[in-house]
């Protein structure tokens, strides 16, 4: 679906802000590109939205080189910008049904999509009366109203409150589900966590690592089981003790514990991907 | 470029800037101060040609159809100085002091008819020459033969001064100017820094829209506006005369000159502040040719420095003084190249902004 070899992109100035960069995606996948503000992320991004142009590398998408490709190559592509960016005269059924009629393939019917963000009952409302987050909404059904094959999303969950966030994260699933490849650029590792299929982390222009969470997860963090319990099952100060998960069946000390107090929490010890981020760069996520 | 998606885009630009108050303050104002000038200066509420006739003999034969015209206000004088001095005080724009005889003359086909016409200085053209073709048809109808056969002899003589143009004839160059060309900037300008601002431009060139689509939508949008602005303006000063198609042709390539110079000027301005700024410090040079206008004794050469002069001269040449395409061919050239020159601008502007456009989102 996208390929992409040794991108190196130097702005005018001579910042050299992606330094030979490798990746690609399949058809259906979630690919998240995780960095610290800075880092090359979005200029990657705009080079393979073909905003930034005079890139050196290979990149193909959609089994077509980059460079050969012209306006018809966002008739296949979504975009969804970090920042919105609507008409703010125009309601946000207008917003949608003005760029509908930009494309000349198939499109969904934008009242669908506002139903499908909460955005529904707003839809005859002016933009300029809109929060940040229902405009957020709104860019990230925006890249969707022409059903594209490849989307583009940087941060579609930035000033979302958590049950619109989830909406987001669910409706990102479901477009997997329909084979829609999606590169998301963020710097929440939540997000990537939950959503991405792989993520790539990427500092100073290079990319350090690519793998899936859970692989990430189980490389990086420690094989072991921490417990929190009540001693004899009072209201004593929680204590904690950690297992090898290798032979914890076999463990006489860790099954007393279960036996004989109270249990307050278990959880495995494997890393998150903001733990793993730090540890592989050296570098904090903010 | 997609001529449907451009369609689309003048659409939107069309309805966006109808509530935008500077682009409607810049188209409003000129008709509003054009109406007004009309108004203070009578042009407005004095548009019938007005003719008076001192006819001793009571040639009914002739001046009845000239009583009887629609489009002409007609008044019979008492004597030969009572006429004069209406047309001295400009109560009439043409005054006919018909001799004695002159009914029998009109009778006897061989008679030579001679009679007296007073013009006054400051008659607009355009009356002259609906009274002067009133003229000519009521003494066809009294003869009863061509007029170009009929033994007459006009004695022309002007009475007030010589080539004296009203002030709405001095104002209408700088109309002319504010109309056409900030109808034609304004708009295209406006719009596009309204699309930077709120980043609807990178919203429009991530679908299948080119940055040349949208450029030209903008473009068009000022073209238009400023040929409906220039033909407004035109009409309502009493100078849509002449040749129209030619005027039209000038109001074209003026409406393509201004709305590509705007175009350049919103793609070139950080915002709407920088934009007004370049305005106040360029809008003289716009201006100067209508303001030098309104000064006839200021050289004629001095006007020819500015753009704009190119646009005005045709149109007033065209309108006021009747000429044909030879006499304004140059100028037509000059606009021509000008516009073309702001085109090549214009392409290269849209490149650079394509990279602007990647750094700043």
């Amino acid at each position: 679906m996208l390929s992409v070899e040794n991108l190196t992109y130097t702005y005018p100035e001579g910042t050299e802000a992606v330094r030979g960069v490798d990746f690609a995606i399949e058809q259906g996948e979630i690919f998240g590109f995780l960095g610290p503000s800075g880092a090359g992320k979005s200029t990657t991004q705009k080079v393979l939205i073909r905003l930034l142009r005079g890139f050196q590398g290979q990149i193909t998408v959609l089994g077509k080189p980059l460079n050969e490709w012209d306006d018809s190559y966002y008739e296949q592509v979504g975009v969804a910008f970090e920042l919105p960016n609507h008409y703010q005269k125009l309601t946000a059924l207008e917003n949608l049904s003005l760029f509908r009629t930009l494309y000349s393939g198939d499109t969904r019917d934008p009242a669908e999509l506002l139903e499908m963000v909460g955005l529904a009952a707003d839809a005859d409302t002016r933009l300029s009366q809109f929060s940040k987050g229902m405009q957020m909404r709104l860019n990230f059904v925006r890249a969707l109203i022409h059903q594209p094959d490849l989307l583009f999303l940087d941060e579609p969950t930035t000033g979302l409150d958590p049950v619109n966030g989830q909406k987001i994260k669910e409706i990102l699933r479901q477009q997997k589900e329909e084979g829609r490849t999606i590169f998301l650029t963020t710097h929440d590792m939540t997000v990537a966590d939950q959503i991405c299929d792989r993520v790539a982390f990427i500092v100073d222009g290079e990319i350090t690592l690519i793998d899936s969470p859970r692989n990430l997860r189980l490389q990086h963090g420690q094989r072991r089981v921490r417990v929190e319990y009540h001693q004899d099952g009072t209201s004593s100060p929680a204590q904690h003790a950690e297992f090898p998960l290798d032979g914890l069946a076999d463990s006489d000390h860790f099954l007393n514990i279960l036996r004989t107090n109270r249990i307050e929490t278990i959880h495995t010890q494997e890393a998150t991907l903001e733990d793993i981020f730090i540890q592989t760069t050296g570098r904090s996520l903010t | 470029m997609d001529i449907q998606r451009i369609a689309v885009l003048v659409g939107k630009d069309a309805r966006l800037g109808a509530t935008n108050f500077m682009a409607v303050y810049v188209l409003v104002m000129p008709v509003i101060i054009s109406l007004l000038i009309a108004l203070v200066f009578g042009d407005l509420l004095a548009k019938t040609p007005r003719l008076g006739i001192y006819d001793p003999d009571v040639s009914e034969k002739f001046t009845r159809p000239l009583l009887d015209h629609p489009s002409i206000n007609t008044t019979i004088y008492d004597s030969d100085a009572a006429l004069q001095s209406a047309v001295r005080r400009g109560s009439e724009e043409l005054g006919l002091s018909l001799p004695a005889g002159f009914a029998a003359a009109l009778e006897d086909d061989s008679a030579e008819i001679d009679f007296t016409a007073y013009r006054w200085g400051e008659a607009s053209g355009r009356n002259l020459l609906l009274l002067e073709s009133a003229l000519a048809r009521a003494m066809t109808e009294g003869i009863g033969t061509s007029f170009d056969q009929l033994p007459v002899t006009v004695n022309a003589e002007q009475i007030g001064a010589a080539n004296t143009q009203t002030w709405s004839q001095r104002l209408l160059p700088l109309l002319l100017i504010m109309a056409i060309v900030l109808g034609g900037l304004f708009f295209p300008a406006a719009s596009l820094l309204d699309e930077k601002k709120n980043r609807t431009l990178v919203a429009l060139t991530s679908t299948p829209t080119s940055l040349l689509d949208v450029y030209l939508s903008k473009t068009l949008i000022g073209f238009i506006l400023s040929g409906i602005m220039g033909t407004i303006i035109l009409l309502i000063n009493s100078a849509f005369a002449g040749q129209v198609a030619l005027l039209l042709l000038v109001i074209a390539l003026g409406g393509l000159m201004s709305s590509a110079f705007g175009i350049i000027l919103g793609s070139v301005s950080k915002d709407m502040d920088t934009f007004l700024g370049i305005i106040k410090a360029v809008g003289i040079l716009l201006y100067a040719p209508g303001i030098l206008k309104i000064f006839p004794q200021v050289p004629e050469w001095i006007g020819r420095l500015f753009p704009t002069y190119y646009l005005m001269n045709p149109l007033l040449e065209v309108s006021q003084n009747g000429a044909g395409f030879a006499e304004i061919a140059l100028d037509i050239a000059v606009l021509a190249l000008i516009s073309v020159a702001l085109l090549v601008l214009l392409n290269s502007v849209i490149g650079r902004q394509q990279q602007k456009l990647a750094l700043e989102t």
